[in-house]
């Protein structure tokens, strides 16, 4: 993907001599392995900084919203500018002011993954040809990428950006024999009582740091419902309960809006999966309204309009 | 909601929903007294119950 | 100074006499992330673990703690009284902390007990604790406490250094308490110090990362504050709480109670500048409600304020754990460059020029 690189520049570059837009966001080497930093650029001289590879998973979308400039340019992946499309129909940004540099994107890898199956701390790491090179001070190991993609990416149907103003590569192929929903359907099939269990589990980790809430692209309201105090509807403490609540509660908010990029899951300090509370929203939307966010500038979401077909079994 | 719910662990028998009109009472006494035999049924919540703040 | 040799041989030994008097804490692995936790009958602090996720502060100002209680039961005759809860502050032992992270205890020790205010529920913990120090003798890559006022063998807030010698530790004695708690395990061999004051040597040599401090003590503070480098280093913040609370010298917190029904309790959580609410006043007036602004603050508050309020060095020690878990990758390292290299003699506070 590093072809990817000298096209964003020049692209970056040209938009900026040419005044289309104010400012373009992408990303820039990070100093830690595998790690990028979301930047911005204003001047065309400016964009050698801006990069491209396997550790571009924060949805640059995030940075989109609530800004002065009136023209934007944006870098983003398939998930990235499905965002975009969804903030465009909640009205967070109109589309003549977003100049989308779309990238057709092979997927993301799992630092997470890398560094359980890696023994020593890890110095760097580099991406050639489908392979991931790992090096330690004990050595190096290589992987290859397709075993070390960020859990979403392994299973994504949408890596060719949705809308785009300009493409910094040609369209890759979409995944077909993939199953988005194999994990939520292995929980479906638990008992309550592992259900309960499961998800106890999984979130006992959890700081309440709010990173998964802040890396979301879709979680902009102004006071976050766990922000709230007049009245207070969640607890602020370290109680598993108020935990799983703001969870639950966070992951209802993206209802038929997330478009599984994982930011939120590569934000956690403490790696938490919190994807399978969102998947299983989105996979009820797909089954129930036969919905799936931002893919087309031209439908209103489905939790936003009523139509007489919409299911009601559940309502007497 | 309900799905999210029951995909959490709480029994799907907890939450129901229905549109009654202040004019349809019979329905009204119908529906409450299903919904207090269902969640009946299962047995006192015991998990999304919070006492107080498990802390330190 | 004595030092004295504990044969591996002896270690759980020793720690199972310890169990008798004191609670013993060290860190471990929960599910592969290592973590400050108490250690259960016959668990051994996991000595692999270079540094934890989270920070041990919480051994002394857990996250989430109830300070008081109180009955709202009008039949109650002390409803509305509030109540200390009762807490165990029996004596406890951390097997295992690293020099930094004890340090940072120090420095946080400014904060919570000070001339003018004593924090009973820190300090109570605090005083309760005896301290064991692993050096490092392996520090990680982004490790730069030799820069932040600390180093791999540094004996600030310690009461026993202990130093990996292969089949044995050489365990210096730095308090009074160390000492209590060599003798309770049954640690008594004397030893030369030597291997040590070379050990030292060596680790510190292998500390690779920096951070830039020299100039900021003189810098002047609203120069810094009005630099032109806070917008591009603040955009990638995401304002979430991770530097925050991964840190070893940060102890915001933030005060509230929680009613339920006829009983409630006064608890203080965790608290972070990065969030937006965290300035925010009753008014409604929120002196700091941009995402810029709190960056600032953050850094302005580790490398600047505290250097001139304290002189005592900058309000962090290099553990290095806010540069390897902040999801947008800011690093302390860069923007400590960026403020200690800062030309503030062609700027104009006024001007911004």
């Amino acid at each position: 993907m590093t072809a990817y690189t000298e096209k964003i520049r020049e692209i970056a570059q040209r938009l900026l001599k040419e005044c289309k837009v104010e400012m373009v966001i992408g990303f820039r080497a990070g100093t830690m392995p595998m790690m990028n930093e979301p930047c911005f650029i204003r001047k065309p001289d400016q964009a050698d900084q801006l990069v491209w590879d396997s550790n571009c998973g924060i949805n640059l979308a995030n940075y989109l919203t609530n800004r002065k400039e009136g023209k934007i340019g944006i870098v983003a992946k398939g998930c990235d500018s499905r965002n975009i499309v969804n903030h465009i129909l909640e009205n967070k940004i109109q589309r003549d002011q977003v100049v989308v540099i779309g990238v057709p994107c092979l997927g993301m890898i799992d630092k997470r993954k890398i560094t359980r199956e890696t023994e020593g701390e890890i110095l760097a790491v580099t991406e050639t040809d489908g392979k991931v090179s790992v090096q330690t001070a004990g050595g190096e190991t290589t992987f290859d990428k397709a075993d070390v993609l960020q859990s979403n990416c392994r299973v994504c149907t949408h890596r060719n950006p949705v809308i785009h103003d300009e493409m910094a590569g040609d369209p890759v192929a979409e995944q077909t024999d993939v199953d988005p929903y194999a994990d939520v359907k292995a929980i479906e099939a638990m008992s309550t009582e592992d259900k309960w269990n499961f998800f106890d589990e999984l979130l006992s980790p959890c700081i309440r740091c709010y990173a998964c809430r802040n890396a979301c692209p879709l979680c902009y309201c102004p006071t976050c419902f766990v922000d709230e105090s007049k009245p207070q509807w969640v607890g602020k403490s370290q109680d598993p309960l108020d935990i799983r609540t703001f969870h639950f509660l966070r992951a209802y908010h993206c209802a038929g809006r997330c478009t599984d990029c994982g930011a939120c899951e590569r934000a956690c300090p403490v790696g938490i999966n919190m994807r399978v509370l969102t998947k299983k929203l989105n996979k009820d939307c797909l089954e129930q309204y036969g919905w799936e966010a931002g893919l087309s500038l031209d439908s209103r979401p489905a939790l936003d309009i009523y139509n007489p077909n919409d299911p009601d079994e559940f309502i007497k | 909601m309900k799905n999210l719910l029951e995909h959490m662990g709480v029994e799907a028998d907890r939450l129901h929903f229905s549109w009654i009109s202040s004019a349809e009472s019979t329905k009204f006494v119908k529906v409450v007294t299903e919904i207090t035999e269902k969640v009946k049924a299962i047995g006192p919540n015991q998990h999304f119950v919070k006492q107080a703040a498990k802390v330190a | 100074m004595k030092v004295i040799k504990i044969d591996k041989a002896q270690w759980t030994k020793g720690l199972d006499a310890l169990r008798e008097g004191y609670r013993l804490y060290g860190p471990v692995k929960e599910k592969e992330i290592a973590c400050f936790r108490e250690l259960a009958d016959g668990q051994t602090p996991d000595s692999e673990i270079k540094n934890t996720r989270l920070s041990p502060k919480s051994l002394v100002f857990p996250q989430s703690e109830a300070m008081m209680a109180y009955s709202l039961d009008k039949n109650d005759d002390e409803q509305g009284i509030c109540k200390e809860v009762p807490k165990d502050y029996s004596p406890r032992a951390v097997l295992g902390i690293r020099p930094c992270d004890a340090k940072a205890m120090v420095l946080v020790r400014m904060n919570f007990d000070n001339g003018d205010y004593r924090d009973p529920y820190w300090l109570n913990l605090y005083e309760a604790t005896t301290f064991v120090g692993m050096a490092c003798d392996n520090p990680c890559s982004t490790c730069f406490c030799t820069t932040a006022g600390c180093g791999p063998y540094h004996e600030e807030g310690l009461d026993l250094l202990l130093s990996d010698q292969g089949d044995h530790y050489l365990a210096k004695v730095l308090s009074d308490k160390g000492q209590a708690l060599a003798q309770k395990a049954g640690w008594t061999t004397e030893a030369d110090g030597q291997p040590m004051e070379s050990g030292k040597a060596t680790a510190e040599g292998k500390i690779t990362a920096a951070v830039e401090t020299d100039r900021l003590r003189a810098l002047d503070t609203l120069a810094l504050h009005g630099a032109d480098f806070w917008e591009d280093i603040s955009f990638s913040c995401i304002n979430c709480g991770t530097c925050t609370f991964v840190c070893p010298t940060c102890w915001c917190f933030d005060i509230q109670d929680e009613v339920y029904g006829k009983k409630g309790v006064r608890m203080r959580n965790w608290d972070s500048c990065m969030f937006p609410i965290f300035t925010v006043h009753t008014t409604g007036h929120n002196p700091r409600d941009t995402k810029l602004q709190r960056l600032r603050q953050r850094f302005m508050h580790k490398l600047k304020y505290f250097v001139d309020k304290y002189d005592k060095g900058i309000m962090c020690v290099g553990c290095g754990r806010c540069v390897q878990q902040c999801p947008v990758n800011i690093d302390i390292r860069k923007v400590s460059h960026a403020m200690n290299s800062l030309d503030a003699e062609n700027f104009c506070a006024v001007q911004g020029k």
